[in-house]
Formats: structure tokens, C-alpha cells, sequence
């Protein structure tokens, strides 16, 4: 399909919204160079002459409060999306190719877990945790993790498989291949584009979150990347640049995460269906 | 109950199991102690165990700084209905789930359509409008914060424009939720143009080509030959919104702190919050995120199970 | 079975990522030497009171405490009670806390009170109590609020002199609004107790002046928030809105924001907190034109002066060294450079006997000062709604509704009688 009649419309009117659509981006953006008065003056002018104090000043804090919790974000976020892909492929297999009745339950269960607010169930994770001899540490935060953003695995991961077709299995099973072997020889290595869009998002969403790592850490463990931003408003608030410029920091890792894995991740969420 | 995504007729896996009918119990206990087991396992501990004691406190008057607890039975739930601070934030949460799942489902359809061409302005595009789905909601909140300001570009825009009175976008109680919700919206938006463009992209130009011939008009063309093929990008990305909406906290507790005043952005997260940690009455507080979560699961019910019969009818 | 040694590395990965927390490094001085006892002390930052600030007043008292070492805690926002709460729900409560109102925690044996004897060099030692006893430090005073003012912006309104009674406030208002000039400037969004201060002002001059007892009697029900004296107090701050004096898209914009937007001119009056005289003095920030300060007025021009005392540390009742950690927080409290700071940085006065600031305080501190050392004179001095802490305070929960009045009574959202029977709905569900 070409676009016949005009073909400078779709380009202008692409590039009209994404303009609309830009200018928060933009102000972020153009914030990060700028100090403190200018940005209250002109929040929205072109950084003249651009500034690196805020990036500098940041990286330079005595209390080395960048680069500690960007080591923390990464060592949670990893481990995190990590074991979170191994058990969700694993429990998302067990689950579709199941037809017990318990499965159902499970899986109903899984997906009641889908949306609920960490908010919400906070406090009595502290508990559980407590209980465990669990809180305040990052294996606790890695845990938590895992039991909370698992039913997104399961979910990805189960419409995924919908989209494979099972004779490979059962033939590897007529081979006499244990299941163990099936899922790790056969199955695992066809669910790359699902396991691509599972770590992207549990990757952002752990990256981003903020109140867990905030209380299942605890003040005296270091903070994460993002529990550091929201902390750090309280100093910053009136000069933003340092926070704008401790976000764009932070956004880096994932936005690299994003691009490396992209053409992945869109195959994975939209399985099966989109082979026509 | 076909709530589940497997419920879809799998007939190959009845066939890999009555080709193997000696299949022992044993058996299959083994592989659900290795697949199935570690994942509900540390789900039920974080998840299922939690929401139990939530539970339990919401029969109770526990209040930390108030001993002692008494268990007072149903009471929080009665009362729950006839407060009307509750009764507002369920329609504030409804209100903002609605907007939330429609608009960036909607516009990201219309953008991913427009956007459907090969070429290094697209892709550079489509990395653009995904863009603030990995930011922090928190950067979200205080960029939009400076956005809707009096004094801010939008207003500012406005004034330009010849509007005397430009509206308080986040002052004005009856505006302050539907900002938030556009917001969330604008987070949302890209992450939707991504997946229906995948989905777009493999919609097989043959199929649209033989329509064509047929003489189906471009609008035709997409509804008949194209919208049916994108149900599985509806699926997860309305998934993903209800998730994203449900779970909004941080934009609320960095834009209004539930204001401005009472009963204008305050949903049922943030009114859980308040009423166990500021208020410290924790019972009627989990009596209140046990409702929620009652609701929340209904609603992820329906709609898988609305979203599923349409992929299933391709 | 390649994927269990997979499943074995990373769960050796997961303990061993236990000892490579990055740490902050923080004022800590050598846990785990010799002989020193360490304590946590949870701390909040602001503009003010930036890490460097709060790492140099530490370590001022660990000089002269070798024996004791601190690890500083820092809450993710200003509001460092919720944070509190939280950290006690989980098990983390930190031994020493500074500017954490006891009501709640006190009465649940969280926290340690403090003995007379302990309290002997303190301005008010009973100021915050909680059933008789002192949970919080009372250190310093703040008067909230002091009403500031734009002089600038007064002379060109043709106003000569700062408003003596109510009735001239409202003429120098309408003054002001007819030369197109918002008289009020307010705040709101993440901040709502920006929205409220005006209405701490009329509570002061028309409750509090007359009851001065009023909390006590509303906790004992004697009194209500529909009573008359109360409903004056909320239909002046209603009408200050009402008349278009405040302006209603205030209540999104935040504090800092707020006080951003006195010192750029945006308004003639900015009721706040006298803290404010660290930002009015700050030569950075200071404006061109000069600042002014006088009390809310009265109606009949009689001086009322609403303050708050309290905001200093206290103590974990559970704290693993609570010698050192009440050794701590009294030395913290008492070391005078610590005080000069808290005045230079944070705008306070010291509720210590015989402290006098320094001579080298800025002219909007002063203002605010010498008009509460009238105060204390006259012994006009009230308490300041929604500031208070300990039985003298509301309810818990009832400070968040408070404030979200005020916004309804800004934003006119809600009427005088709507919002004052709702806060009555609020206390009796709270109680």
C-alpha cells in the first residue's frame, strides 16, 4: 500500500503529534542543562549555554549517592528479571500444558495477583518477610519480586506458548526425553521473544519501583536508583536540574535495555497471532 | 471459569498424555514439584500469604497505636459502605481505570496506523513514543507538575492563543482528575503504538491486497481484514493498562496529594494508604484493600475472558 | 541438568549480593570499633538542611562523644511521620529521630520519655506532652504564622503602613486586587499544609485567643468544629478566597514553588511559617525589593502571636543503646553551633534557656523574631492550628483533613458547613 495521493501527508502529520507529544520529554530533556534559576525562570527554553553542573555535581556527591544505589538497582533489577523469567517460563509451561483442574486454580489465583497495588499488601509482606529473617536485605527485595511480578511472567509466557505447536514436544517425548530436558532442550529456546518482552517489562518495572525498595530495604541497606531520585527531591526542590538530571541518568540503563532487546519484545507480547 | 489463557482448547496436550496413558501419579507430582511448585510457592508467601493477614486484620480494629485489637467481625465492611469518602474514591478509581484503558488504546491505535511504514523516521518515531514508559512516575509526575502549571507551557500556549482565563488544570477540583488521568495516559500511550505497530506489521499484506481487489474501501478494509488480527495486542495492552491504572499511587501522591481537597483525586490505593498509615485505623484500612482487591480481580476476569473469546473466534 | 546448576549459581549469587549492598557513605564513624556504641538517626533533607548539613552536626556531637558512632538514616520525603510509621511497622524504628510528632507513637510505648531532669534547660519543658510525659524535645519555637509582605507591591497599592485590624487587612486586600495584584499568595499540590496557613492565622485570632484550651475540649467533646467561634474563624478564611483574595489555582502549586512565587513578586502577602526567613535571607534568593512582616491582625487590633514548640529528637523506647541515644540527642540538641545553625539554616528559635541567636542573623529573621519576643511580652503568644503535637494536638489522621479543607474552602468546592461537619464526622470516626 502507498500512500498515492499524497505522500508528504503521513510525514508531516507523524511528525505534528509526535511533536505534541514530545514537549514533556523535551523538557526534561533540556532541563537536565540548565541551573536551578533557569529552569524556575524558563522551563522550557533551550539550555544557552548548556551546563554539565548538574550531571557533574551529581556524580561527584560525597555520600556517593549515584553510583551506590545504581549498583543496588542493578544487582536487584538483574536478579530480579532473572529468576523471575526462569520460574514464570517454567510454571507458565507447567500451566498451559496442564489440564488438571488445579491448574485452573492456579492459574485464576495468578491472574487475581495480576494488578494488585504493592501498596496495598505492603505491610503484611514486611511480616512475611520478618518472619523469614528476610527483611532488610536484597535476597528479601528479590523474593518479593519474584512471588509479586510473577503472574505477569506466567501470563506473557502462557499466551506465548498458545502460539507453539506441541508435536515438538510430544516428539521429543516419543524420544523418550525427560520433561525437564524437553522444556530446556525444546521449549525455552522457542520462547525467546516472550522471554525478551517478560525481561523488558519486569526489568522497567523493578527499575522503577519505589516504595517497595524503599520499606523491604529499609534506610539503613542503601536505596535504590529510584527511591534515591524521590529522596533527593526533598533537597532539590527548588532547583529541579539535579533531579532531572539523577532521572535522565537513571533512565539510561533502561532505555539501552529497551533498544538492545526491542524487535524481541514486540514478537513476544503479540505471540502467536501476529504470524498470521 | 474461562478466566484463564489456557482454557483455549490445547486438544495436542490431551493427545501427549493419552500417549502416554501410564502416566503415575508420581509422575506427575515429580514435574509439578519442578515446574509448577517454586513459582506458587514464593507466590503464595508474597502474594496469597499477605493478602490472608490483610484479611484477618480487616475483621479486627487494629489500630497499632491503639491497643488493643478487638475483632469486631463484618463491621469494617458495613461501614465501608455508608462512608462516603470510600464511596468516592471507588468512583475516582472507576472514572480514572475507564479513561486509562480507553484513550492510549484508541489513540495508540491511530498513531501505530499512521506510523505503519518502513523507513528511519518511523523506527525513530517509534522509539520516541515508548520513550516515558521507562521512565520513573515520579519524573512523570514533576515534569507534568511544571507542564499544567499556571505559569507553565501549556498555559502559557493558551494566554498565546488569546485565552484569558486558561483552567487550573490540577487546581480546579472538578478538572484535577481527568488531568491526572491524561497523564497517566501520555505514560501509557507509546507502549500501546508499539505493540498494535507489531501487531500491524504482521497482519499479511496479502490479505488486505485480495480484500482490496474485492473492492472493500480502506476503512472497510481495516475493520474486516486488520482489527481482527490485532486481538491479541488489545489483550496485553489493555492487560497492561488495567495494571498501570489499578497500581497508579506515585502520580497521585507527587502531583496532588489526593487534592485538591477532598474527594477530587484520592483513589483506593491512596485512600488505603492514608487510612492505615496516616490515620494508623490499619483494620479498616485492609477492609478496604480487600474490597479493592475483590474488585480488581473481577475486573481482570471479565476482561480476559471478554478479550479471549474474541482472539479465540479469529 | 544444566538448569540446576543455573538455579544453584544464582542462588549463590542472591546471598552473596547480600555483602555487596552499595553503600552510601554516610557520617558513620567506624561501626564495630572498639568499645563504640552505635545508634541510627533518622534525618530528612531540604533545601536547607542538605546532606552536608546534616553530616557536619553530627559529627560535631560525636567529637565530643567518641564513644557513641552514628548511622543516619534519611527519610525518602519531608513527611518523615508516615515515614516513621512505616519503618516501625517493619520492625526498623530508629533510635533517635529529629521533628517526628510522639502522638501515636508515645502512647504505644514506642517511644522514651524524657525525665524533668533531662528537660531542665528547655524554655517550655512540658510543651507536646503526651498523658504528662515528654516524648519530643521541645527545642525551638516557630511562629506559624508570621504574615510577610511585599512593601513594593504595598506602595504601589498606595498602602503606607502594615494592616492593624482585621477590617484594615480586608481594605489593604481590595487595595490591592484593584491594582491587579493577587493579595494573598498560597500554595498546595504535594505540599496541601500550604493551603492552610491563612486559616491557622483566623483560628489563632478568633478560637484559640478566647479558648485558649480549645484542643484539651474538643478531645474531651466539649466543643465542637460547628461551634460559632470556630465557623467565624473558617467563614473569614472562606471569604478571603470568596473575594477573590487568594487565588483558587494556588492550591496545585507546591511549596517550594510557593515561596518561589512571593519572592518573584506574584503576590503582595505570603502567611508562612517564620522558617521562611531562611529562604527571605538567603542572598541568592533574596529579592530586590524589601520584605515586611506584621501578625495576622485582629478585629480589634489586639496582637495574637500563634507558635509551635517542639520539633527536636526523640528517642526510640526500644533503642539497643538508650543511654547513648538520649546522651545523643541532648548533646545533639544543646550544641550551641548546632542551635546557630538551625537558626541561620532552618529560620528557628531556640526554646533553650539562656540561648540568644547570633548576632549575624538576617533582617527577615529579626522580623519574625522581635515580633515574637513581643509576643512572649505581652504573653500573647497561642498555639498554632494543625501544628500542634502531642495531647495538644488532633487526632491522628485529622491534620490531612484539615488540610484538604482548606483546599475545598479555596477552591469553594465545599461550603463553611459542609467542611466543618465533615471534620466532626472525621474526629468521631478518628476517636
Amino acid at each position: 500500500m502507498k500512500d498515492a495521493r499524497a505522500p508528504w501527508l503521513r510525514p508531516v502529520v507523524a511528525l505534528i503529534i509526535s511533536a505534541f507529544f514530545l514537549v514533556p520529554l523535551y523538557m526534561i530533556l533540556v532541563n537536565v542543562f540548565k541551573q536551578g534559576e533557569e529552569i524556575t525562570q524558563s522551563p522550557s527554553s533551550l539550555p544557552v549555554p548548556p551546563t554539565l553542573a548538574n550531571i557533574t555535581g551529581l556524580l561527584s556527591r560525597t555520600d556517593n549517592l549515584f553510583w551506590a544505589s545504581l549498583v543496588n538497582s542493578i544487582v536487584v533489577t538483574t536478579l530480579s528479571i532473572i529468576l523471575l523469567t526462569v520460574l514464570s517460563a517454567m510454571l507458565g509451561h507447567y500451566l498451559a500444558r496442564s489440564r488438571s483442574r488445579w491448574a485452573r486454580v492456579a492459574m485464576l489465583l495468578l491472574l487475581a495477583g495480576l494488578m494488585i497495588p504493592p501498596q496495598v499488601i505492603l505491610m503484611p509482606v514486611t511480616q512475611v518477610l520478618r518472619a523469614f529473617g528476610l527483611m532488610t536485605t536484597l535476597q528479601g527485595l528479590v523474593l518479593f519480586n519474584v512471588g509479586y511480578y510473577i503472574p505477569f511472567g506466567v501470563f506473557v509466557f502462557t499466551g506465548f506458548l498458545r502460539g507453539i505447536p506441541i508435536e515438538l514436544e510430544e516428539a521429543a517425548a516419543i524420544d523418550g526425553a525427560s520433561r525437564t530436558r524437553i522444556f530446556w532442550r525444546v521449549v525455552f529456546p522457542l520462547l525467546r521473544p516472550a522471554t525478551a518482552s517478560v525481561l523488558i517489562f519486569l526489568g522497567v518495572w523493578i527499575w522503577n519501583d519505589f516504595i517497595d525498595p524503599l520499606v523491604i530495604l529499609g534506610p539503613s541497606q542503601g536505596t535504590t536508583i529510584t527511591t534515591g531520585i524521590y529522596r533527593s527531591i526533598g533537597q532539590y526542590q527548588a532547583d529541579f536540574g539535579t533531579v532531572f538530571a539523577l532521572m535522565f541518568l537513571a533512565t539510561l540503563p533502561v532505555l539501552i535495555f529497551y533498544l538492545f532487546l526491542q524487535k524481541q519484545f514486540v514478537k513476544g507480547l503479540t505471540g502467536g497471532a501476529t504470524k498470521g | 471459569m474461562a478466566v484463564d489463557v489456557k482454557t483455549t482448547p490445547v486438544p495436542a496436550s490431551a493427545t501427549l498424555r493419552s500417549r502416554r496413558p501410564g502416566r503415575i501419579p508420581a509422575e506427575r507430582l515429580r514435574s509439578f514439584a519442578a515446574f509448577g511448585a517454586p513459582g506458587l510457592l514464593i507466590y503464595a508467601c508474597f502474594v496469597l500469604a499477605p493478602i490472608a493477614i490483610s484479611f484477618g486484620y480487616s475483621l479486627t480494629n487494629h489500630n497499632p497505636f491503639n491497643p488493643p485489637t478487638k475483632f469486631v467481625g463484618l463491621e469494617n465492611y458495613r461501614l465501608l459502605f455508608t462512608d462516603s469518602e470510600f464511596l468516592t474514591s471507588l468512583r475516582v478509581t472507576t472514572i480514572l481505570t475507564v479513561i486509562v484503558v480507553i484513550v492510549p488504546n484508541v489513540a495508540g491505535l491511530g498513531i501505530a496506523v499512521l506510523l505503519d511504514r518502513k523507513g528511519w523516521l518511523y523506527n525513530a518515531l517509534r522509539t520516541v513514543f515508548f520513550t516515558p514508559m521507562v521512565l520513573s512516575s515520579v519524573v512523570v509526575s514533576i515534569v507534568w507538575t511544571r507542564m499544567l502549571d499556571d505559569e507553565g507551557p501549556v498555559n502559557q500556549a493558551l494566554r498565546a492563543l488569546g485565552v484569558d482565563q486558561p483552567p487550573g488544570w490540577l487546581s480546579d477540583p472538578r478538572l484535577a482528575l481527568y488531568s491526572i488521568a491524561t497523564i497517566l495516559s501520555w505514560q501509557m500511550l507509546g507502549f500501546c503504538v508499539v505493540v498494535y505497530l507489531a501487531g500491524l506489521q504482521g497482519v499479511p499484506t496479502e490479505l488486505a491486497e485480495a480484500a482490496s481487489i474485492d473492492g472493500a474501501g480502506p476503512m472497510r478494509r481495516f475493520w474486516s481484514v486488520t482489527w481482527p488480527l490485532l486481538a491479541p495486542a488489545l489483550t496485553i495492552n489493555t492487560v497492561v493498562l488495567l495494571i498501570s491504572a489499578f497500581k497508579a499511587f506515585d502520580h497521585i501522591q507527587v502531583i496532588t496529594h489526593g487534592g485538591p481537597g477532598t474527594g477530587t483525586t484520592a483513589t483506593i490505593a491512596y485512600n488505603v494508604l492514608q487510612t492505615g498509615l496516616v490515620a494508623n485505623r490499619q483494620g479498616y484500612a485492609s477492609a478496604m484493600a480487600i474490597v479493592m482487591l475483590v474488585i480488581i480481580a473481577a475486573a481482570a476476569a471479565v476482561t480476559l475472558r471478554v478479550l479471549n473469546r474474541r482472539e479465540v473466534n479469529l | 541438568m544444566k538448569h540446576r546448576a543455573l538455579l544453584t549459581a544464582l542462588a549463590a549469587t542472591v546471598t552473596l549480593a547480600a555483602c555487596s549492598v552499595g553503600q552510601e557513605q554516610t557520617a558513620q564513624t567506624q561501626p564495630g570499633a572498639a568499645g563504640k556504641k552505635e545508634i541510627s538517626f533518622l534525618v530528612f533533607e531540604t533545601p536547607n538542611m542538605t546532606p552536608q548539613v546534616w553530616d557536619a552536626a553530627i559529627k560535631r556531637v560525636t567529637d565530643k562523644y567518641p564513644d557513641i558512632s552514628v548511622k543516619k538514616l534519611v527519610a525518602p520525603s519531608a513527611d518523615r511521620v508516615s515515614y516513621a510509621k512505616q519503618l516501625l511497622a517493619s520492625g526498623q524504628f530508629p533510635d533517635v529521630m529529629i521533628a517526628v510528632s510522639p502522638a501515636g507513637f508515645a502512647e504505644s510505648g514506642a517511644m522514651a520519655a524524657f525525665t524533668p531532669e533531662e528537660l531542665k534547660d528547655f524554655d517550655f519543658p512540658n510543651n507536646g506532652a503526651v498523658n504528662g510525659k515528654i516524648y519530643q524535645l521541645p527545642t525551638n519555637t516557630q511562629t506559624i504564622p508570621v504574615v510577610y509582605y511585599n512593601k513594593d507591591l504595598f506602595a504601589k497599592a498606595g498602602i503606607s503602613a502594615p494592616p492593624k485590624t482585621y477590617a484594615e487587612l480586608l481594605d489593604d486586600s481590595a487595595k490591592l486586587k484593584a491594582k491587579g495584584i493577587t493579595p494573598f499568595v498560597v500554595g498546595g499540590g504535594k505540599d496541601p499544609f500550604a493551603s492552610s496557613l491563612a486559616w491557622t492565622a483566623t483560628i489563632a485570632t478568633d478560637v484559640y485567643a478566647k479558648t485558649p484550651d480549645w484542643m484539651a475540649k474538643r478531645r474531651a467533646g466539649t466543643v465542637k468544629f460547628t461551634d460559632a467561634d470556630f465557623v467565624k474563624a473558617t467563614t473569614k478564611f472562606a471569604d478571603l478566597a470568596k473575594q477573590g483574595y487568594i487565588d483558587k489555582k494556588d492550591v496545585a502549586r507546591d511549596y517550594a514553588a510557593t515561596e518561589q512565587a512571593f519572592l518573584d513578586g506574584k503576590g503582595a502577602m505570603y502567611p508562612m511559617g517564620n522558617w521562611f526567613a531562611a529562604a527571605g535571607d538567603d542572598p541568592k534568593r533574596k529579592p530586590s525589593w524589601e520584605i515586611g512582616a506584621f501578625n495576622w491582625p485582629t478585629d480589634d487590633g489586639s496582637t495574637v502571636v500563634p507558635a509551635f514548640t517542639g520539633g527536636g529528637l526523640s528517642v526510640s523506647a526500644t533503642a539497643k543503646n538508650l543511654p547513648e541515644a538520649k546522651k545523643f540527642a541532648l548533646a545533639y540538641t544543646m550544641d550551641q553551633a548546632n542551635l546557630d545553625a538551625s537558626v541561620h539554616n532552618d529560620g528557628l528559635y531556640p526554646a533553650v534557656k539562656g540561648y540568644t541567636p547570633p548576632a549575624d542573623t538576617g533582617a527577615v529573621f529579626k522580623l519574625g523574631y522581635d515580633l515574637y519576643q513581643q509576643g512572649v511580652q505581652n504573653k500573647t503568644v497561642t498555639q498554632a492550628f494543625g501544628w500542634e503535637s502531642g495531647n495538644d494536638g488532633m487526632l491522628p489522621g485529622l491534620v490531612d483533613k484539615w488540610q484538604a479543607a482548606a483546599q475545598d474552602l479555596i477552591t469553594g468546592n465545599k461550603s463553611v458547613q459542609e467542611v466543618l461537619s465533615s471534620l466532626d464526622d472525621e474526629w468521631s470516626k478518628a476517636s
